[in-house]
């Protein structure tokens, strides 16, 4: 009995110093005053509604969308069919090749950034939003051919075989019976993809110019120079979208088992 | 060129640099059931990969209905293949799934609907149409797996040991279903299995494989009674192999198949072959020439098996329940004898 | 593939960087860089709180996956996802938390300032504390997954067993536990310790330039000094470092059951 609640206890503790801080961030939001404060003085919903009117935040958002959906889908398009071909042939330097797809994870964010930087946008005149899409996709892929490889795997050969003795090409067997089969890993990995890439700071660190912020980026800078309680409920909202993701995508697809 | 239906010609397979079949030929006629019988890793699995062409041969050729298809892609030889794992498309519905080769084929959609709600009715499951594989057991997917295969009315159905998937008694039921398609489709089928009584069973002609080669080509009853070679023997279930060591005045010395120990058994009569072998109701216990110990007496059911020792080794018996019984430990007098021997060569 | 190995190639320019002194081979760099008192202290600091941190969470991590373990499968599951969660939330969000909580009229100077215990706020933000508690929250979930899944595989008969031969608890965990979950500490152990090393957000925001880390440092140096030679050699340290622990990472997980 004691042990029950011993363990009960030791598991609150941990959710309370993992989970409790949001609580925070939502009710600092809430606040009916001026500056960051809790509990807050009074309630109210005006910064929840005043991050909309901050022009810099929409911009940002828009960004961070773009890149987060653009690059994670660029990401799939290169992802699958390399999943596929590393996890279906024997590739010469198959190793070698998994390695360099997955070193943007092993490396650093920030360096990666500023390579990008000096050695891309600089001396090659990329913009700075190709160079944020190029980084971002890049650091996505990992992710991609890992999720992705991860449901091939659960996927057995016989299949593809019999769809090519019941008439189908390599080509149509992968389309008709591959790809339905592995919907669910692919967004799976989208969604993972998503979540990296729009909460992703290091990378875009160095990459972000005046006028073109990611909206993490954006919320440092906005935290640096204000002390008003936007950025908790830009905060918290952002955070109820990523949890609203998961969640409708833990429903449907049972997400948890491509992660 | 032969006249054979099915001809594999030289045939040599190979994974990369290891060889796995080399210099196959095997004729297989036209409406027949043949099974490839043998443990894993001899090859079976492999040669019928290499005729469904989900395997490049090395060398040789492949002859089906005629026509040289060596280097016909997979999608364009019309063979049909029941995969062990059954590979039925998660995705689809047991129709779906039937319909899937017909609907490739661009046939009209009136005939394939028609031919698939045949198909499913011929295994009995017009009334499972519309559910996923998942929904379905063992035996369900087993027979979803075979209308697949049968509605393309293939040249040839191959079968990856469709049966090891389901329990026994399932099994004995599939085995009399297949026996049953067979007959009415007349599909020529190449059977894949190491289970030996299920390639009695079902087979017309059974051909026994071993490393690669074929060991013994026969029709069930050949291989059953008359194996040829140590190998095919071991597999037909002569469980006493015996080695003859010498032979001279009419006599026979026997000796371990493969113990260095120098003792001998003497049987009566000459004979040519490297070794003899009895299954265990050919072994007589109670009366005969040689003597042995009990080591273990199990009974089972109709007969009762004893593990006898002698000086070569061990001697299974098998004995009618109503035979005198004896205990772990008697000294018991067994016969081998040269009538009931099968000779074999190495 | 393309687009990790352009983006590969700027990362390995920049290492070299570290290498050059006015355009010679050398390293005179390194030994510039070491020998000043400022670097000298950041990369300790840096170490020093990535161990912590990992200790930190290695310790209530196994007290937490413990417990969390030996819940009910249907509780399980729902605590596994309360756990989970923080991961999914921008680690802006999740910082930005610390400073309602440690600010100078936060959460906690509140409580000091009210019970009497100080008269004047006590200073928690921009220091060590702060940094190391933004880290631990950042990062022990991925310590607890790790060591959950290595204890869902051990044999509950184990503990049992050894109870029944006569260890005390503490003998139960340092010659059963221990060793059965060395793979899954290890695996946590790099995760949070790696995650430490390169955080950029935690250390930015919580430390400020009082605190700097090798992340913050690098920033530092490129911003305000466009100081490429320091940047390529601390970039080149978290790479070793980080290769070093994804060794480590491999090494162990290649001993039991890779095939």
């Amino acid at each position: 009995m004691t042990q029950l609640w011993l363990s009960r206890l030791v598991i609150f503790l941990t959710l309370t110093f993992l989970i409790g801080p949001f609580f925070i961030i939502i009710f600092a939001g809430l606040s009916a005053g001026s500056s960051l404060a809790f509990p807050p003085d009074g309630l109210s919903l005006k910064w929840y509604l005043a991050v909309f009117e901050v022009e810099s935040f929409r911009k940002s958002f828009i960004l961070s969308m773009f890149l987060a959906v653009g690059g994670t889908l660029t990401a799939l398009v290169l992802g699958v069919p390399a999943a596929y071909a590393l996890s279906r042939y024997k590739l010469p330097f198959g190793e070698t090749i998994k390695l360099i797809v997955a070193a943007p994870i092993i490396v650093p964010g920030i360096i990666v950034g500023l390579a990008l930087l000096r050695y891309l946008v600089v001396p090659l005149d990329f913009t700075v939003t190709m160079a944020l899409f190029l980084a971002h996709t890049a650091l996505v892929l990992p992710y991609a051919v890992r999720v992705v490889s991860a449901s091939l795997q659960n996927l057995r050969v016989d299949m593809e075989e019999a769809a090519v003795l019941l008439g189908c090409s390599r080509l149509g067997a992968f389309s008709r019976v591959v790809l339905p089969n592995i919907q669910g890993g692919i967004l799976a990995a989208f969604i993972l993809g998503f979540v990296t890439s729009f909460n992703q700071v290091p990378v875009s660190l160095f990459l972000s110019g005046p006028g073109v912020r990611t909206l993490p980026i954006d919320m440092i800078a906005y935290m640096e120079i204000t002390y008003d309680p936007s950025v908790a409920a830009l905060s918290a909202l952002l955070a109820f979208l990523s949890i609203g993701i998961v969640f409708v995508a833990e429903r449907f697809l049972g997400f948890s088992r491509y992660v | 060129m032969s006249d054979a239906y099915v001809s594999l010609q030289q045939l040599t397979l190979a994974y990369g640099d290891s060889i796995a079949v080399p210099d196959l030929d095997l004729d297989i006629n036209e409406g027949e059931l043949i099974t490839l019988l043998g443990p894993s890793g001899c090859g079976k699995t492999t040669t019928m990969r290499a005729i469904a062409g989900l395997m490049q041969p090395k060398s040789g050729r492949i002859f089906i209905d005629g026509v040289d298809v060596t280097r016909v892609s997979a999608n364009k030889r019309q063979i049909g293949l029941v995969f062990q794992s059954y590979a039925l498309f998660p995705h689809l519905s047991a129709y779906e799934n039937v319909a899937f080769g017909l609907r490739l084929r661009r046939v009209a959609s009136h005939q394939i609907q028609q031919q698939v709600n045949q198909g499913l009715e011929r295994v009995g499951l017009q009334q499972l149409a519309t559910r996923k594989p998942a929904e379905l057991s063992g035996g369900q997917q087993q027979r979803l797996a075979l209308a697949r295969s049968l509605v393309m009315q293939p040249k040839v159905l191959l079968l990856d040991e469709p049966l090891s998937n389901l329990d026994a008694k399932l099994r004995l039921e599939m085995r009399s279903e297949l026996q049953r398609l067979q007959r009415e489709t007349a599909i020529t089928m190449v059977f894949v299995t190491h289970d030996q009584s299920e390639a009695l069973a079902l087979a017309d002609r059974i051909v026994l494989m071993s490393d690669g080669h074929i060991a013994q080509l026969g029709t069930a009853e050949e291989l059953y009674n008359a194996p040829d070679t140590v190998f095919a023997a071991d597999f037909m279930g002569f469980e006493n192999i015996f080695k003859v060591a010498d032979e001279r005045d009419g006599l026979c010395y026997l000796a371990g198949r493969d113990s260095d120990v120098s003792a001998r058994l003497e049987i009566a009569g000459s004979s040519e072959a490297g070794y003899l072998a009895w299954r265990p109701a050919a072994v007589s216990v109670g009366q005969g020439q040689h003597r042995g110990e009990v080591r273990s007496v199990a009974f089972a059911g109709e007969t009762r098996e004893y593990v006898i020792e002698c000086t070569i080794g061990f001697v299974k018996a098998q004995v009618p329940v109503g035979n005198r019984v004896h205990a772990v430990g008697d000294v018991v007098d067994f016969e081998l004898s040269l009538s009931t021997a099968r000779p074999l060569r190495d | 593939m393309f687009t990790a190995a352009l983006f590969l190639v700027p990362v390995v320019i920049l290492l070299s960087e570290g290498f050059k002194v006015g355009g010679e081979w050398s390293l005179a760099g390194y030994v510039d860089f070491a020998s000043k008192p400022l670097n000298q202290k950041v990369f300790l600091r840096t170490l020093k709180l990535g161990f912590l941190v990992a200790l930190t969470s290695a310790i209530i991590g196994y007290a937490t996956a413990y417990c969390v373990v030996n819940l009910e499968p249907r509780h399980r599951g729902r605590i596994f996802g309360l756990i989970v969660l923080p991961l999914m939330i921008s680690p802006v969000a999740r910082t930005y938390a610390w400073i309602v909580i440690l600010g100078r009229t936060g959460i906690v100077n509140q409580f000091i300032t009210g019970t009497g215990l100080s008269d004047t706020p006590v200073r928690f933000l921009f220091t060590e504390t702060a940094v190391f508690l933004g880290l631990l929250q950042l990062f022990m979930p991925l310590m607890i997954i790790s060591l959950i899944s290595s204890m869902e595989n051990l044999p509950k008969d184990a503990i049992a067993a050894a109870r029944v031969l006569g260890a005390n608890w503490f003998q139960v965990f340092t010659r059963v536990i221990l060793p059965l979950t060395k793979e899954g500490l290890v695996m946590g152990g790099t995760l949070v310790f790696t995650g430490s090393l390169t955080a950029y957000i935690t250390p930015a925001i919580l430390g400020g330039s009082k605190v700097l880390m090798l992340e913050t440092l690098l920033y530092q140096r490129v911003n305000v000094a466009n100081d490429y030679v320091s940047a390529g050699i601390i970039a080149t340290i978290l790479i070793v470092m980080c290769f070093g622990a994804n060794l480590v990472l491999k090494r162990v997980a290649q001993g039991r059951s890779q095939s």
